[in-house]
């Protein structure tokens, strides 16, 4: 029903490979192609991939936010664990790991962020996306023990920015692995970022955009029309922002509406402002969703199936 | 598609009697060809013109009013697909739905939550609109029973929901001059529902499957003289619905089809993922959404998502410069130096309050920017920080010279010490660690 729409557009959103199977010469048991679309989203009834539901984790949970904890429980001080429980219970379709053990003042155990990432890699066997430090001293060992312990797994490594990014560059073509570029919240920058890599020699079938996401509330109107700026001039066929996009709000579940909201349903509320700005980024163009409370997985994940096959067996909308 | 002035002029009554307030036929159909006028303001017009004229002259998607009085509301007159382009103006109406056969506590209760429940944001007063009532029994007597219920706990805008135009006949006894919203017209009852709608002067929602169904049964109630509509493509799934709305609004700003040319009603209950539809609705054109009564959590979350959509995005939120207290702040209190954008603003507001330390925030002009966004503009650097101390007079307030700056900011550090002769401490990126921060870094 009125799917015979035409916007004229030429040009498609690249591709990008997370994780590697075994026959692609890695240790997961899926691997996804990310991005392909040719209009807007969900438009397109053709097979391109449904948006992937990322849940994030951490291996230093103080760094987290409290509600992560207060409803996984020990869980958070186990990062195998959560990460097994993530793909098993949770059903997410990849794990990001924060490595927020760097955080930590003047952390220099570099080989713990290696033995942090083979435990994770051992403990699920779905495609990981590694958060490396945010201290400038240490990311050029940090990335480079991230990318030698995923090696042959294809990770998404993050997050590189235009003031920081040749330590995480150099990884990835090291170690064969994709990044996420961050750009603060504009279509310029995001494209200029896109160069640089390029420059440098990042393959744009290793890129993805991340224009960076104020959760609903604190900025996401910004993030929602950059996202739906980067998709449209990509259509349109400017190839430098031709990548998919990754989205995480992350402050969503520290703003003052969760923090302050009654015990009783802090996580409910938490839920629904991770899950209105996921789904509302997802039709804005972002191909991967973050986020890091376990219950918006699951609805995140049966809303997307019901916007893509055209019909959910639950209900009836 | 559009029509020229010379043919709309051809089927004007050509008096040039001015009471549409232009001087001539031709001049109010030379308005009429750019969108600048109504049909309606031509009193002369016979019905079969009108509605040639209607579909062709006025704003791609009609201003539809729902409800009277104060909590009455505008839809549609919609002009673009991204909000970029331009910016989208009339927010959806989000109605709470009860049906007859609750019990009259019930059908109260709710309405009187859909009239006190409100949340403030952003100096905004954030609400849902109004009760959509269902006349799930199929007899009128109930449903007009309900519908007294409903105007007795509130004057709401309302959406009656039946089939059955005896229903709707019984309801609009009661609120027939409040202008509900009659749901629904099809294809078999629409000259009875037309005929309700127009007697009532009442918008009216017609419902097919189909665009090009839609289409012409939106003619085919125009040429009923009832031009108020809201389309229902009575959509099976999400993906239904987004593809729908996208062909709607797409087919109409450009007047591909301007008989779709009206807003656009989703109904998001009848599953459990109810909160997919109403988000998807409020970024995909839905005007009208119903919704069964909403938790707190999912309605703060929907009204917030509704407000940042419907923001003016060629308007960044502002904060006035200039010396802002948390809490009572002494001699030796932190100065925290921020930016102007107002989430920035109320988001680290937010953070100091519960840290319990009393301090000061020096709020810069970056002309509504966050930090990320002004530092790599340049719009934020050494020479505004200086003069934001001064101006602000931040020497006489506290008895240090030491300022915190966001963690983004920290490539000017080195510059604002140098140019203002203030020690500057580099805080964290995320306003969520500025307590810990604050402990560790400034009680020390």
């Amino acid at each position: 029903m009125g799917s015979d729409i035409r916007f004229g557009w030429t040009g498609a959103i690249g591709s990008v490979i997370l994780g590697a199977t075994r026959s692609e010469g890695g240790t997961r048991k899926i691997s996804y192609r990310v991005g392909g679309g040719t209009t807007l989203p969900f438009l397109d009834h053709a097979p391109a991939s449904s948006p992937l539901v990322a849940l994030e984790i951490c291996d230093e949970p103080q760094y987290w936010p409290q509600i992560v904890r207060n409803y996984c429980g020990d869980l958070v001080d186990d990062v195998s664990a959560w990460a097994t429980t993530a793909e098993t219970v949770y059903g997410a379709d990849l794990i990001r790991l924060y490595l927020t053990s760097t955080r930590q003042r003047n952390f220099s155990d570099i080989p713990l962020v290696g033995k942090a990432v083979e435990e994770v890699l051992s403990a699920t066997g779905l495609p990981l996306i590694i958060e490396g430090s945010n201290e400038p001293g240490i990311d050029s060992e940090v990335f480079q023990k991230c990318g030698e312990a995923g090696e042959g797994e294809r990770l998404l490594l993050g997050t590189a920015e235009a003031g920081r990014y040749r330590s995480i560059a150099a990884a990835a073509l090291a170690y064969n692995h994709s990044i996420i570029a961050q750009s603060p919240i504009d279509i310029n920058l995001a494209k200029q970022l896109n160069i640089l890599l390029r420059e440098i020699g990042i393959q744009q079938d290793h890129i993805m955009i991340d224009p960076y996401t104020g959760t609903l509330g604190y900025g996401f109107e910004y993030s929602y029309s950059a996202m739906e700026r980067i998709r449209f001039s990509a259509l349109k066929g400017d190839a430098d922002l031709a990548m998919p996009m990754i989205c995480s709000a992350i402050d969503s579940l520290t703003i003052k509406e969760v923090r302050e909201a009654d015990t009783a349903y802090q996580d409910e509320m938490a839920v629904a402002w991770e899950f209105y700005a996921g789904l509302a980024a997802a039709v804005a163009g972002a191909e991967i969703i973050c986020v890091r409370h376990p219950k918006t997985v699951g609805r995140l994940k049966k809303a997307f199936t019901s916007l893509k096959t055209g019909s959910d067996p639950t209900g009836r909308i | 598609m559009a029509l020229k002035a010379l043919d709309i002029y051809k089927l004007l009554p050509k008096k040039n009697c001015k009471e549409c307030g232009d001087p001539t036929c031709l001049t109010f159909a030379m308005k009429l060809a750019g969108g600048k006028a109504d049909v309606d303001l031509c009193p002369h017009l016979d019905e079969q013109a009108k509605a040639v004229l209607g579909a062709s002259t006025r704003p791609p998607i009609r201003l539809v009013k729902i409800g009277i009085g104060e909590r009455s509301f505008a839809i549609g007159e919609e002009f673009v697909l991204y909000r970029h382009e331009k910016t989208f103006y009339h927010p959806p109406g989000i109605f709470f739905k009860v049906s007859d056969t609750q019990t009259m506590e019930e059908v109260s209760a709710v309405t009187k939550r859909v009239r006190d429940e409100s949340f403030i944001r952003v100096g905004s007063d954030l609400r849902c609109n109004g009760i959509a009532l269902e006349n799930s029994s199929g007899t009128k007597e109930m449903f007009a029973a309900a519908v007294a219920t409903v105007e007795k706990a509130a004057d709401l805008p309302l959406v009656l929901i039946s089939e059955k135009t005896e229903s709707l006949f019984a309801a609009l006894v009661h609120c027939g001059t409040y202008r509900p919203l009659l749901h629904a017209a099809t294809k078999e009852n629409f000259k009875e529902m037309c005929a309700l709608a127009k007697h009532h002067d009442c918008p009216l929602v017609i419902k097919a499957r189909g665009l090009e169904q839609l289409a012409q049964l939106a003619k085919e109630c125009a040429l009923e003289g009832v031009q108020d509509l809201v389309m229902d493509s009575s959509p099976q799934s999400l993906g239904e619905f987004i593809t729908a709305s996208t062909a709607i609004r797409q087919l109409a700003i450009t007047r591909a089809m301007p008989d779709l040319g009206y807003p656009v009603f989703l109904d998001a209950t009848g599953s459990d993922i109810q909160d997919a539809a109403i988000a998807l609705g409020i970024v995909k054109y839905a005007s009208v959404i119903v919704t069964a009564p909403l938790s707190e959590a999912s309605a703060k979350a929907a009204l917030t998502l509704r407000q940042n959509i419907y923001t003016d995005p060629q308007k960044p939120i502002q904060m006035n410069p200039g010396l802002y207290r948390v809490g009572t702040p002494g001699k030796d209190a932190p100065v925290l130096m921020t930016v102007n954008f107002s989430l920035t603003f109320f988001t680290l507001q937010g953070y100091l309050e519960s840290t319990r330390i009393p301090c000061f925030m020096l709020v810069v002009d970056t002309e509504g920017l966050s930090v990320l966004t002004s530092v790599a503009a340049g719009k934020l650097n050494e020479t505004l920080v200086r003069d934001a101390l001064i101006r602000f007079g931040v020497e006489n307030e506290v008895a240090h010279k030491k300022l915190i700056i966001p963690g983004y900011a920290a490539p000017l550090s080195g510059r604002i010490e140098e140019m203002t002769g203030w020690k500057v401490l580099v805080g964290p990126r995320d306003a969520a660690e500025i307590g810990e921060y604050l402990e560790q870094e400034w009680k020390k």
